[in-house]
């Protein structure tokens, strides 16, 4: 096995697991793009495995993906922070706003955290000294996504479908869904 | 940083692909080496310089 090979192939599987998701998504089956991502994972590793001699990365990579990591991260929360103070102010203008200001801030919020908890655990000479304060800090961060995934997943405060119609359950913060309610 | 690499690989007769695989690295990176355009770590400019039959000290060097 070549590189050349390797990524030829890489792409043939990354179309085909695109075309995948994005079929699953239209059909509402959810099960399909999770097998797809475990089975083209399994094969990618497999066929990385069969590179020998060759060297798909290396440590000027790791610099220049780190790099662009730290790039992308401090571009997308800039970038959100602006969008979700602008959507908080107007959200008068439109009741839709007002959840995607919420999922912007938890996700910028969850990603700076993500992002502290890693540099601390990569920096291991710190983690050791502060261990338990990391430990501390990552299980609250797992319980405010578990939280906030019950809360928007929970029947709660939701547009709920019956007979063909989006019925207000509790006092929803968004719009009822554009889908079809075909329950 | 400056180096010699091109000039002591050429000496080698050895190609850009040889010190790459030699050293574990893509061509690309020994290409951006020999332009002074990236500044390797320890590790690597000791297998460059072992590749190259020669020492780190005398491979890479700063000018004033």
């Amino acid at each position: 096995m070549t590189i050349k090979k390797y990524k030829y192939i890489r792409l043939i599987v990354i179309s085909f697991l695109a075309i995948l998701v994005s079929q699953s998504i239209i059909f509402r089956n959810y099960l399909l793009p999770i097998i797809g991502i475990v089975l083209s994972s399994s094969l990618l590793f497999y066929l990385r495995s069969k590179l020998k001699n060759e060297f798909l990365a290396d440590e000027r990579d790791y610099k220049i993906g780190g790099d662009a990591a730290r790039w992308a991260i401090q571009i997308f929360n800039t970038f959100a922070v602006i969008v979700m103070i602008i959507l908080y102010a107007q959200q008068d203008l439109n009741p839709s706003f007002l959840p995607i200001a919420t999922t912007l801030a938890y996700s910028v919020c969850f990603l700076m955290i993500l992002y502290s908890l890693i540099f601390r655990y990569l920096d291991k000479a710190t983690f050791a000294k502060n261990r338990k304060l990391y430990i501390i800090i990552g299980i609250v961060l797992i319980l405010m996504v578990a939280f906030s995934g019950l809360k928007l997943f929970s029947a709660e405060d939701n547009w709920i479908c019956q007979n063909g119609q989006w019925v207000q359950h509790g006092h929803p913060a968004f719009p009822a869904p554009s889908v079809a309610c075909t329950k | 940083m400056e180096n010699r690499i091109k000039e002591i690989r050429t000496k080698l007769h050895l190609t850009q692909e040889d010190v790459a695989k030699k050293t574990g690295v893509r061509r690309e990176t020994i290409v951006f080496l020999e332009q002074g355009k990236y500044n390797p770590s320890l590790k690597l400019a000791y297998e460059v310089a072992k590749t190259l039959k020669t020492s780190v000290d005398k491979l890479f060097f700063l000018k004033y």
